[in-house]
């Protein structure tokens, strides 16, 4: 098995190079991106001569201005912003199976070997290659190493125009004569540390995770793994790449038409709604189905149902639209309609698929917190719990600690099923995960036309 | 011309699937977890814990180690991955489990309302088939109070061996790590489905100026499946305190001492052991 690679690469903010475009002139000039500086906006991007005036991102236009006044203020032209990042996540894609591209950084797994690139360090220099070609701009500094966060940290140290490269299993060594400042750590965090006298990674390193914790409750865990080379918990480890969750095996969509109808019009409604709920999930894990399987269940009579394997494998709504569209001019209907089922089956990563690099969790961690959640809903709030450090724990060693609900304590973000708000859904797994496999097998997803539909369409559904 | 043998093993394939029958050379060898603590990695266990199957910690009786034990692998645990406390014993103190390192929010801690065995096997269960990758029971002597209330165990906890029997083919069949600690008497259903049984016996306690700060203990592997039964070790089980030096430096928790006394040649001296649980 292959060690896992993960590549950073560092580069001017895509809105600093749209204006560079746009106003060629402006190359060796101090550049604030964000508006004009009357508005009460933030700094989008500075360019490095604006920078060095002590303009950053994020600091509001009109202090930029006192700042730097010779600069030249350029509105963010979001529309061109975007399709240069997805020219250049598509550029990427044709060297890396799985990328992410950000405004100023991209991420490239470069586990295992490419066809031809079989050294690591010419891949690596193709992608940086492939950056400033499309960028027109020398200034990328790229890392490599096992972990994202370590890769991000090469990157850094690597400057412009280099590739820093971090060896397997070096990735501590790399880090402890960093200051800490490298690490992305709360100020309170950052200054009880400098108290401490531990002003470098390495010092936090030889620290025990059992200190750490007791210091600074989980962030002092994230820490303890940080230090060590780590992307922290939660997020992605050494031996991860870049970490992708196992896609799920089927989806699907189910709309309930109230009453029965046989109205061509309502049922390509409801079809094609399906498709597009349908293709959005299938862009959010970034698969493509090998098959598309269309059910309309019939008012007293057998469902009806067609399957079809695309020549072109859909991944997005629109793709997914016009498939079932022939699947639905396809079907003998002999009796009213009173649910379409829309299905894909057989999904697999797509081209040009991208990660969810910000958010922590997977389909595993989140059916434990289900199951969690039911077992508390049948025996009792103390049956399943989660403790937490307090963090003033007094003399009392039960005061050490506090009995917190698991699964409130893992909804600090946005659940990776929750959808939309405004349509009552209802989102079930059907069968179990199957052996050896993280993520679900199937979901089905149960939308009722009375809720999900405009009124306008309401009286077709009715009929 | 197909033999009676070769009819019953289709009829067994048609009707139960192919997966039913394979010869012996296709059953492979047993996953592990490798515990981090060389001493279990290398000289009781070949690479660790395995990973499908039951271990057990077991001991004969009073102070011996094995929660202990059970914790400080736990902590280990919980570092990588989502880790699950069945504690039918009531007495987990998460504090503790803090010192020894364990990442707290990877933990999730279960204990039966009623103190039923089989109802916590059961929830337990639910959660490794949910696809909770690492499972720890404490689990009193077999006579022994757990509900929350102590007392004995109800009389109605019939049936648990087969609520043990359904968690067993579930850690096998999703590939969890299942470790039970235990005291005597040991239940011969608990014995029976133990791949890996390591006896604990406390050896004395570990004191420096009057203090207490481990406990030596014994490891002999009374029963495997995995690997050649009879393998002893010594380890010291040091208790963790908040703010100590040895903290600060790291010290393991779990501390081999048959390696240790190889390198310095130092005798083992036990001290008088008090008949306490745990």
């Amino acid at each position: 098995m292959s060690l896992p690679r993960v590549l950073c690469a560092r580069f001017p903010h895509l809105a600093l190079v749209v204006a560079w475009r746009d106003h060629p002139e402006l190359r060796s000039e101090p550049v604030i991106v964000g508006g004009a500086p009357e508005l009460r906006l933030p700094v989008l991007a500075a360019s490095a001569a604006a920078r060095a005036s002590g303009v950053h991102p994020g600091q509001p236009l009109r202090e930029a201005q006192q700042r730097c006044p010779e600069a030249a203020f350029v509105a963010a032209d979001e529309v061109s912003v975007a399709h240069l990042r997805e020219e250049l996540l598509s550029r990427l894609n044709r060297l890396a199976p799985v990328v992410e591209v950000g405004d100023e950084v991209a991420w490239c797994d470069l586990t295992g070997r490419h066809a031809a690139h079989p050294d690591s360090t010419g891949w690596a220099v193709a992608v940086a290659r492939c950056i400033q070609e499309l960028l027109d701009d020398d200034d990328v500094a790229v890392g490599v190493a096992s972990s994202r966060q370590v890769a991000e940290i090469a990157a850094r140290q690597a400057g412009p125009h280099h590739i820093r490269r971090v060896a397997p299993g070096e990735e501590a060594a790399f880090l402890a004569p960093l200051p800490l400042s490298v690490l992305p750590l709360e100020p309170a965090v950052a200054a009880r540390l400098a108290a401490l006298g531990l002003d470098c990674v390495g010092a936090v390193a030889n620290l025990s995770a059992a200190d750490l914790q007791r210091q600074f409750g989980p962030v002092g865990m994230d820490l303890w793994h940080q230090a060590r080379g780590g992307d922290g918990r939660g997020e992605w480890s050494p031996g991860h790449g870049l970490g992708i969750p196992d896609p799920p095996r089927r989806l699907g969509e189910r709309i309930l038409l109230e009453g029965g109808t046989g109205d061509l019009e309502a049922l390509r409604f409801a079809v094609h709604r399906s498709a597009l709920d349908l293709g959005d999930r299938l862009r959010h894990h970034g698969c493509r189905a090998a098959a598309v399987i269309l059910v309309c269940e019939l008012e007293d009579a057998e469902p009806s149902g067609l399957r079809i394997t695309p020549l072109q494998q859909p991944g997005s709504g629109a793709e997914l639209w016009p498939v079932a569209l022939e699947l639905l001019a396809g079907m003998a209907l002999t009796a009213p309609v009173t649910a379409v089922r829309l299905e894909v089956e057989g999904l697999r990563p797509g081209a040009g698929r991208q990660v969810d690099l910000w958010r922590g969790g997977d389909a595993a961690g989140e059916e434990i917190g289900g199951v969690a959640s039911r077992l508390r809903a049948r025996f009792g709030q103390t049956a399943v719990r989660r403790a937490e450090l307090t963090v003033d724990p007094g003399d009392l060693p039960e005061r050490r600690f506090r009995w917190i609900d698991p699964v409130a304590a893992d909804a600090g973000g946005e659940g990776r099923g929750a959808r939309a708000a405004g349509v009552a859904t209802e989102l079930t797994a059907a069968g179990g995960a199957s052996e050896g496999s993280r993520g679900r097998t199937s979901e089905h997803r149960q939308v009722t036309a009375a809720s999900g539909v405009p009124a306008a369409v309401m009286p077709l559904l009715r009929r | 011309m197909p033999t009676p043998l070769s009819e019953a093993l289709a009829t067994l394939r048609r009707r139960h699937g192919e997966a039913v029958i394979r010869s012996g050379d296709a059953l492979g060898g047993v996953e592990a977890w490798p515990t981090g603590l060389p001493v279990l990695d290398h000289r009781l266990t070949p690479g660790g814990l395995p990973v499908g199957r039951v271990s057990l910690l077991a001991a004969a009786s009073g102070a011996s180690g094995r929660l202990t034990l059970l914790q400080a692998l736990v902590a280990v645990a919980s570092r990588e991955r989502t880790a699950v406390y069945l504690d039918l014993v009531g007495s987990l103190d998460p504090g503790f489990l803090a010192d020894l390192g364990a990442d707290l929010s990877a933990l999730l801690v279960l204990r039966s309302p009623s103190g039923r065995w089989g109802e916590g096997f059961s929830m337990a269960r639910s959660l490794v088939v949910a696809g909770a990758p690492w499972l720890a029971i404490a689990l009193p002597a077999a006579g022994a109070g757990s509900g929350p209330a102590g007392g004995s165990r109800p009389r109605s906890d019939l049936g648990w061996e087969h609520r043990l029997s359904t968690l067993v083919e579930s850690v096998a069949a999703r590939r969890a790590v299942c470790l039970v600690s235990a005291a005597a008497p040991l239940p011969a259903a608990l014995g029976y489905a133990s791949s890996l049984t390591l006896e604990c016996a406390a050896d004395g306690w570990e004191e420096a100026h009057g203090d207490v700060l481990g406990l030596r203990t014994h490891l002999t592997v009374v029963k495997s499946k995995v690997s050649t039964p009879g393998e002893t070790a010594a380890l010291l089980l040091r208790y963790p305190r908040p703010f100590a030096a040895a903290e600060a430096v790291g010290r393991p928790a779990v501390v081999d001492l048959t390696a240790t006394r190889k390198v310095l040649d130092v005798p083992a001296v036990a001290s008088d052991i008090p008949a306490v649980a745990g």
